[in-house]
């Protein structure tokens, strides 16, 4: 285990980043859909930090990395009410059967 | 070392979160994974962000997923793809193979300072102070945005109970 | 002092634009008085702002070092730009107390026309061009809201997206010179630019210099982007008069006049500008020839003389063009308020089917004759003056054939306008309209602007020196008084001019004996009506667009797995290429 750490936080934030992405690319509920963006927020504030402290400037990342959390929390919030309320109108979370675009 | 555990850790939990059968399931490991991350934050040296990391994501948004999937009900479904299986492993299996030569070239170039950072107030308020109106921006129009998708649940109600 | 004027006149509209659209569409009387009271505050605050003029930063607003300031400079040629647009705001609102009464949705009327008064003050003081792009995308957003504001009229909708966008395409261009300045200069203030154009190289500032002139062409309505201002004057008559007539077209004058110390020794820049103002001029008077829609007549005049303050500016004449532009704004807004009340009490917009209309609305008669008078440039009337110093300056820094198609244009539009006074207040009446009399809020508006079609140019002496060194130090625009402008004008070119107004005039009141010559121009009228083909040009591309947007159309899916897919594949891509490249 004489791996570098910067090495092993980069495999943390591409182990979040990458199952992130696989759970969007699999899934079909909604609200799973939220939990895999919120992952990969999770794995990109662990980057902007690392990021930070390589360059030793690890104020200017933490700044970066709240305006990040505060955008991605205001994406869960209105996402779950959106679940909710399609939940509620239409009766399913269901993407494919919630994808009736006109073609 | 533990670093390497709170990986491992990491990957593990994010694995069981998206597998989950369960959404209530899926949330609870969502907020473990949060505690790790904030635990992994905090030892890089930012203790501000990791504060603010596990009371949000540890916090915050599961609290708003347990009130959501109460609310919308559960719906037990599988991890079954919508795509045609085969373009999507291609994709996969590039992405993985990009990513493990990236870092397989760039092994031992990196060093690893000793930091232990402050917050810098200074930064926030002065350099990017148009980061800071934006986030006002965005939790304004978040609040909008939930008051006009919660509000329109009672006319629609009682629209239905008319018609 | 002058901080606070500044936020006042920027402020003051916008909070009331809030507060009228927050009262409700119930409160029909609050709406009118609420918005008559924001916009004469901001007419006020900046006609104080005429007496505090100067060329240092009058409000600055610290946005962190990579955005730069944003900072508010109360020039001369800002102040003045703002003295326009909030008192003839503010008069059109008055006149809009009387024409939209009874109407819906008042909310959304009123706080569009006042968020478009702040914006429009906010464009012509700010030094930031950042600041400056965002409050032109305002703008033409106002005037898409404001033209298709009767919603439920396919044309009115048609005219509104039209017009958003083509001015829209300007701001491109626009955006594209704001980043260039960055790149070049590092900073997003254009007084650093002005004072040294040398700092961008010589083919980087051609493009900046040709961008800046496409914005101001589709802003400003000139060749080639002609055709939307004809079709916005669906938009309610008060709009036309503010939006149309008096300020937001001129932003294409102004962008041009500011910039024009930077951008005057770019290769062929000056040339090209005088003819995009020639064609205009040209191309608009003898489609307002042929038109029999009142309100399409004073969109074509309108372009036309935006095409004399363009070549103004081409051909040196800064001052020239701003002293047309005070003149044209008061006279060309009395004209479309006119306009707006006759249309408002006959029903309908076609000449012909007017006439006699003189006799019904006496009022309305003798305001309209009074802006005819200086839309042809009679003597005396504010539109002679600024007209000669226009067609002098002309002279002076440009070639002379285009003086002479500028003397023609000059003819042609005294013609056109006493067709109009003509055909609309004068004679029989040509079918059965029912004509009531003008009340008191459209003649407390028709008024005032009258009166300063008539005297507006004896303001020549301060409005000169605010315009000079202090405050505009690369322009070099000498102080004029009264005395020196007569003496300026009373030459050759003027009596050309005069000359040439005289026969326009007599050939419409000798029509009846020139029945063969009219004949003979029967081939035009065709190309005429359909605007030279640069209707054809239009429509050919919103086709193309719309075909290219319905194949297009298959890569909408609907469902999320596919556009993550889509992420990810353009992931490995980027990552391939640099990775490829390094």
């Amino acid at each position: 285990m004489n791996l570098p750490i910067p090495f092993i936080v980069l495999l943390a934030v591409l182990s979040l980043a990458g199952t992130g992405f696989y759970c969007l690319l699999f899934t079909r509920n909604l609200i799973k859909v939220v939990v895999a963006l919120q992952l990969i927020v999770k794995g990109v504030v662990l980057a902007f930090v690392l990021a930070g402290h390589l360059v030793q400037n690890v104020s200017l990342a933490q700044t970066m990395a709240i305006t990040v959390i505060v955008a991605d929390t205001i994406v869960a919030v209105i996402g779950l009410a959106l679940a909710v309320q399609i939940r509620l109108h239409t009766g399913s979370l269901d993407l494919k059967e919630l994808s009736n675009l006109k073609r | 070392m533990w670093y390497v555990l709170i990986s491992v850790g990491i990957l593990a939990c994010a694995i069981l979160a998206i597998s989950a059968k369960r959404l209530l399931i899926s949330a609870i490991w969502l907020a473990v994974t949060s505690a790790l991350v904030a635990l992994m934050l905090f030892l890089l040296g930012a203790p501000q962000i990791a504060v603010i990391e596990l009371s949000v994501g540890a916090g915050l948004v599961t609290v708003l997923f347990v009130f959501a999937i109460n609310i919308s009900g559960e719906e037990v479904m599988g991890l079954r793809s919508a795509l045609p299986l085969p373009l999507v492993w291609t994709s996969i299996v590039l992405a993985a193979g990009l990513v493990i030569f990236f870092i397989v070239r760039s092994l031992g170039f990196v060093q690893f300072p000793d930091v232990s950072g402050g917050f810098g107030a200074g930064v926030l308020w002065q350099e990017r102070y148009l980061d800071f109106l934006l986030q006002v921006v965005l939790i304004l129009a978040g609040v909008l945005g939930v008051i006009g998708l919660l509000t329109h649940s009672k006319d629609a109600h009682i629209a239905e109970d008319k018609a | 002092m002058i901080t606070i004027l500044i936020a006042c006149s920027i402020g003051l509209p916008w909070i009331g634009a809030l507060l009228v659209w927050l009262i409700g569409d119930k409160r029909e009387k609050a709406q009118h008085w609420l918005s008559i009271l924001f916009s004469v505050a901001a007419g006020a605050a900046a006609v104080i702002m005429l007496w505090h003029t100067s060329g240092e930063a009058g409000l600055t607003l610290k946005m962190g070092g990579v955005f730069g300031d944003f900072t508010f400079i109360p020039d001369g040629l800002g102040v003045f730009l703002s003295v326009i647009a909030t008192v003839i705001g503010s008069l059109a609102v008055i006149f809009s107390t009387s024409y939209m009464k009874g109407e819906t949705q008042l909310g959304r009327y009123y706080a569009f026309v006042l968020f478009f008064i702040g914006a429009m003050v906010g464009l012509v003081l700010t030094s930031n061009i950042m600041l400056m792009f965002f409050f032109w995308e305002i703008t033409a957003l106002c005037s898409y809201a404001l033209i298709a504001f009767h919603n439920d009229d396919p044309k009115a909708v048609k005219g509104g997206v039209k017009a958003l966008i083509i001015t829209s395409i300007g701001g491109v261009g626009l955006l594209l010179g704001a980043l260039i300045l960055y790149a070049y200069t590092g900073s997003f203030d254009i007084r650093v630019f002005i004072a040294a154009p040398s700092a961008v190289p010589a083919g980087m500032l051609a493009v900046l210099a040709f961008g800046f002139l496409i914005a101001a062409a589709a802003k400003s309505a000139q060749f080639p982007f002609q055709t939307w201002l004809p079709d916005a004057m669906e938009a309610p008559s008060p709009i036309s008069a503010l939006i149309h007539a008096a300020t937001m077209v001129n932003a294409g004058v102004y962008l041009l006049a500011r910039f024009y110390p930077a951008f005057k020794d770019v290769l062929y820049w000056r040339e090209a500008v005088m003819i995009v103002g020639m064609l205009s001029a040209l191309l608009a008077a003898i489609m307002a020839l042929t038109s029999t829609d009142l309100k399409r007549v004073l969109a074509y005049s309108t372009v036309s003389q935006l095409g004399y303050m363009v070549y103004a500016v081409g051909a040196g004449g800064v001052f020239a063009s701003q002293f047309h532009l005070f003149s044209h704004s008061i006279f060309k807004a009395l004209l479309f308020l006119a306009a707006g009340a006759v249309i408002h009490s006959v029903g309908t917009r076609d000449m012909t089917k007017m006439g006699g209309v003189g006799k019904h609305m006496p009022f309305v008669k003798w305001v309209f004759i009074i802006g005819a008078l200086a839309l042809a440039g009679i003597p005396i009337l504010n539109g002679f003056w600024s007209k000669e110093v226009v067609l002098e300056a002309g002279l002076a820094g440009g070639p002379s054939w285009i003086y002479g198609i500028m003397v023609l244009v000059a003819g042609m539009t005294a013609l056109y306008t006493i067709r109009c006074v003509w055909l609309v207040f004068f004679g029989e009446a040509r079918s059965d309209y029912h004509a009531h009399k003008v009340e008191l809020a459209m003649k407390v508006a028709l008024a005032p602007l009258a009166l300063g079609a008539l005297v507006s140019w004896l303001a020549v002496g301060p409005f000169s020196k605010i315009l000079g060194k202090a405050s505009l130090p690369q322009h070099h625009i000498k102080s004029l008084s009264i005395p020196e402008l007569i003496h300026e004008v009373l030459k050759l070119p003027t009596l050309i001019a005069l000359v040439a107004i005289a026969i326009g005039v007599i050939f419409w009141l000798l029509r009846s004996k020139l029945e063969g010559f009219v004949e003979g121009l029967k081939s035009f009228q065709w190309a005429a009506d359909h605007s030279f083909g640069f209707e054809a040009v239009n429509s050919a591309v919103v086709r193309m667009t719309n075909s290219l947007a319905e194949t297009l159309r298959n890569t909408q899916t609907g469902l999320l797995n596919w556009n993550v897919l889509g992420i990810l594949a353009a992931l490995i891509i980027l990552v391939a290429a640099i990775t490829l490249g390094a």
